[in-house]
């Protein structure tokens, strides 16, 4: 509540600018709000030692800062959307954690290791954006091969099952089509018993029915206990499939909680009504009000609580018309936290935090 | 180790399918030596010329194995994200480097073998028996050499310039080398600081019965050295690209 009118004072004060500006200002303390106090939340829930943590963790690329300064744990047994949009660092945080890239500074532990020994140990299984095969082989060659790297190695047929491309495990693996190869890499990523599976978009390149089938067989191996960190643009996608999303944009991670909690700390229901009389300082200070757009006599209000938004409304006296209260998806919720981002990186780098 | 050698194996099995190699490594020597060999009865190096031919063809072959097939691969797989996905297993970091060069260790046998066996029964070249190891040996060294300076070049340049930047390397050293005639003059004053050279004129000394000058040994082994820092320097500045 006092976070809100902390940042209606800061765009009152350049003499109460558009909407736009509102908009700006205020979700971005509910997304900074929302990952500073629920990361320190989460964790505590569950037991055993985290599987995966950044602890303050930056890679730069001249002035670029591809990360910046982030910090998270995963624990065992969880399903973790990265979500973010291009460019936000998504790839470059798991390229990271894969050894693949070291961070600029800050710390990345897997299994309690470094994460390239954490590779090595044979506990992670992971499929990237990138990934190439060895051409010239068969498909059923490379998972033998790849399998035979592994200290404790999946029975081939199964990962071929699994992965569901028994079908063409004989033929040529630099004549399959990218949805082939596509379940190819993710073959690789399960052919041994690891206990964290990374994937980087891992249905890029499949079509819905196909993804569908992916993901069915994904739950398959988190049910088997299995931790699951993946990196996703589908907002659907992290909806359904994972249980605890981060939502990170400029490097910097904006939220943590589950699909319901992110959608709720920007703002998960719009209030919409007709007012003749409108007092926008009055509506400004409302409960719960993320987002506030005034056109005319109409009114629209993102809200963290639209019952209390709307109660107290009606308690100050105003009696307003063509009331509606939609929820809104998180594609909704995704936007405002990063658009509130990149509206208050323009303005002011130190604010936020 | 395990790892390494299951895809060491692999790579094996890939390259008993590749037509290119074979052209590359085998036949071309085999055939220039068929048409050349017994046709020119002036010596060189001091020695026959069907026993100089038999081990600049010899290396020759070898040298053009380790050279051409690894850097386009290598440059293949680096741009497909191979070598990415095999850094995403157990395998240690440097198992793909160590399998490259083993497999060029093993590659470079066979046209080394097959030429020798060509100069013995074709070209007529008779030597006392502890000398055809010694030459084998020689002439593996001098070739396999370029298998770390394929590696450089592999991982340095994307596949498109592969090919001309290797076929530039490849005339250089069998021309300077005097892999396909023997030099003389300037370009062969030059010509006596490659290595194809040094691998070569071992060998001829070891035929001549005369003492192999230090100079060339360590002229080898200072290029293993070149090549060997070329590579590291190749691989870990492309570390976070790969």
């Amino acid at each position: 509540m006092s976070q809100y009118e902390m940042s209606y004072g800061a765009s009152g004060s350049d003499g109460g600018g558009s909407e736009d500006n509102y908009h700006g200002r205020t979700a971005t303390k509910v997304a900074a709000g929302a990952a500073a106090g629920y990361a320190a939340g989460y964790g505590g829930s569950r037991g055993g030692p985290p599987v995966v943590t950044f602890e303050n963790v930056s890679k730069h690329y001249g002035r670029l800062r591809a990360v910046d300064g982030m910090s998270l744990e995963l624990r065992a047994g969880e399903t973790v959307a990265l979500l973010g949009p291009n460019g936000a660092g998504k790839s470059t945080s798991l390229d990271m954690l894969l050894a693949l890239r070291k961070p600029t500074s800050g710390r990345i532990r897997m299994f309690g290791d470094d994460p390239y020994h954490g590779v090595k140990s044979g506990r992670v299984g992971a499929m990237l954006q990138s990934g190439g095969l060895m051409p010239e082989v068969t498909v059923r060659d490379l998972v033998e091969l790849v399998t035979k790297l592994h200290p404790n190695p999946e029975p081939v047929e199964t990962t071929l099952k699994r992965a569901g491309i028994t079908a063409f495990a004989d033929q040529r693996v630099d004549r399959l089509s990218g949805g082939q190869t596509q379940r190819v890499r993710f073959a690789l990523a399960i052919c041994g018993k690891s206990e964290l599976i990374v994937l980087d978009e891992p249905t890029a390149a499949m079509d819905v029915e196909t993804r569908r089938l992916f993901w069915n067989s994904m739950k398959e191996e988190v049910a088997a206990g299995r931790t699951l960190l993946f990196a996703t643009h589908y907002l659907e996608e992290a909806d359904q499939a994972a249980d605890r999303i981060l939502v990170i944009n400029r490097g910097r991670l904006l939220a943590d909680g589950t699909p319901a909690e992110i959608k709720a700390r920007a703002g998960a229901k719009r209030l919409s009504f007709r007012l003749d009389k409108v007092d926008e300082p009055f509506l400004l200070g409302l409960p719960g009000l993320v987002n506030l757009e005034v056109r005319h006599d109409v009114v629209q209000i993102q809200s963290s609580d639209s019952d209390a938004t709307l109660y107290a409304i009606l308690d100050a006296g105003y009696r307003p018309r063509e009331i509606e209260v939609t929820s809104l998806g998180l594609e909704q919720a995704f936007l405002a936290i990063t658009a509130e981002d990149d509206a208050a990186n323009g303005h002011s780098s130190g604010e936020t935090n | 180790m395990a790892g390494t050698l299951a895809l060491t194996k692999a790579e094996l099995r890939r390259l008993m399918h590749n037509k290119r190699y074979f052209i590359f490594t085998v036949a071309f020597p085999v055939i220039l030596y068929l048409l050349i060999g017994r046709q020119v009865t002036a010596q060189a190096y001091g020695v026959a010329f069907g026993a100089y031919y038999m081990i600049s063809m010899a290396t020759f072959g070898a040298f053009s194995g380790a050279l051409n097939g690894n850097a386009q691969r290598i440059s293949q797989e680096k741009k497909e994200g191979w070598i990415r996905q095999l850094r995403l297993t157990p395998l240690p970091a440097n198992a793909y480097v160590v399998t490259k060069i083993l497999v060029s260790l093993a590659t470079t046998v066979p046209a080394i073998v097959i030429v020798l066996l060509l100069g013995r029964f074709y070209g007529n070249v008779h030597l006392p028996g502890w000398e055809w190891p010694v030459i084998a040996v020689t002439v593996w060294f001098g070739s396999t050499i370029f298998a770390a300076l394929a590696v450089a070049i592999g991982y340095r340049f994307p596949p498109d310039q592969v090919q001309p930047v290797t076929l530039i390397i490849y005339f250089i050293f069998a021309i300077l080398g005097g892999l396909w005639f023997p030099l003389s003059g300037f370009l062969g004053h030059v010509g006596q600081f490659t290595p194809t050279y040094q691998a070569v004129k071992i060998s001829t000394d070891v035929i001549q019965g005369v003492a192999v000058p230090a100079g060339l040994a360590v002229g080898l082994v200072a290029w293993l050295g070149i090549f060997a820092v070329l590579a590291t320097v190749a691989v870990r500045s492309t570390a976070e690209t790969v």
